[in-house]
């Protein structure tokens, strides 16, 4: 069965009140990446999930999670 | 930068097979040096992510994660493209002869421009809005 990286980036940085471009200033990205990373484009790295993580003030656990 | 270098590729290309391939003039000589001089600047952007001129940490912010995975993906589809144009010319060479440099420009522009138009595609698609 596929398997696909869900992330709650959108829900997270909507409560926070940041634009994807604010986001990715926070994390040292371009938009683009932060942007297809949100719509499960881009599988991000271990880094990059952990730096969103950070910059969203959340566990990375509550960020990504695995779709069966 | 790299899609303005795919178009002249492409038209620079179109110029050579539609005219005196192969020539021993001059102006052929600086055609062609023209041409190997720009394979070698599209060949080393998309290797490198190019923007030379711009300061490293800009260049580092422009070549992230998705970018460079993109990169990557091109230059594999570039090298399947390349592989694919050299299977054909080997069918070709026993039904029409084919002159050295003609398969080299083959070669190199279907690897090259398939490996350019791939990057742009997905660098396109990265930057639409979700």
């Amino acid at each position: 069965m596929a398997e696909r990286l869900a992330n709650r980036i959108k829900e997270k940085r909507a409560e926070l009140g940041l634009t994807q471009a604010e986001l990715a200033e926070r994390v040292g990205v371009t938009r683009k990446t932060v942007n297809t990373v949100e719509n499960g484009v881009f599988v991000p790295s271990a880094l990059l999930a952990l730096k969103l993580a950070e910059a969203l003030s959340v566990p990375v656990e509550e960020l990504f999670r695995i779709e069966r | 930068m790299l899609p303005l270098l795919a178009i002249l590729l492409i038209t620079q290309q179109g110029a050579f097979f539609t005219q005196n391939v192969g020539g021993n003039r001059t102006v052929d000589h600086v055609k062609v040096s023209a041409w190997l001089v720009m394979s070698a600047v599209i060949l080393l952007a998309l290797v490198t992510g190019g923007g030379w001129i711009y300061p490293k940490r800009v260049r580092d912010l422009a070549n992230d994660e998705a970018t460079q995975v993109n990169r990557l993906k091109a230059l594999r589809t570039g090298f399947i493209a390349a592989m694919l144009a050299c299977l054909a010319l080997y069918f070709l060479t026993f039904v029409e002869q084919v002159q050295v440099r003609e398969a080299i420009h083959i070669v190199t522009t279907a690897g090259l421009t398939a490996a350019l138009l791939s990057f742009a595609y997905m660098e396109r698609r990265a930057a639409r809005d979700g």
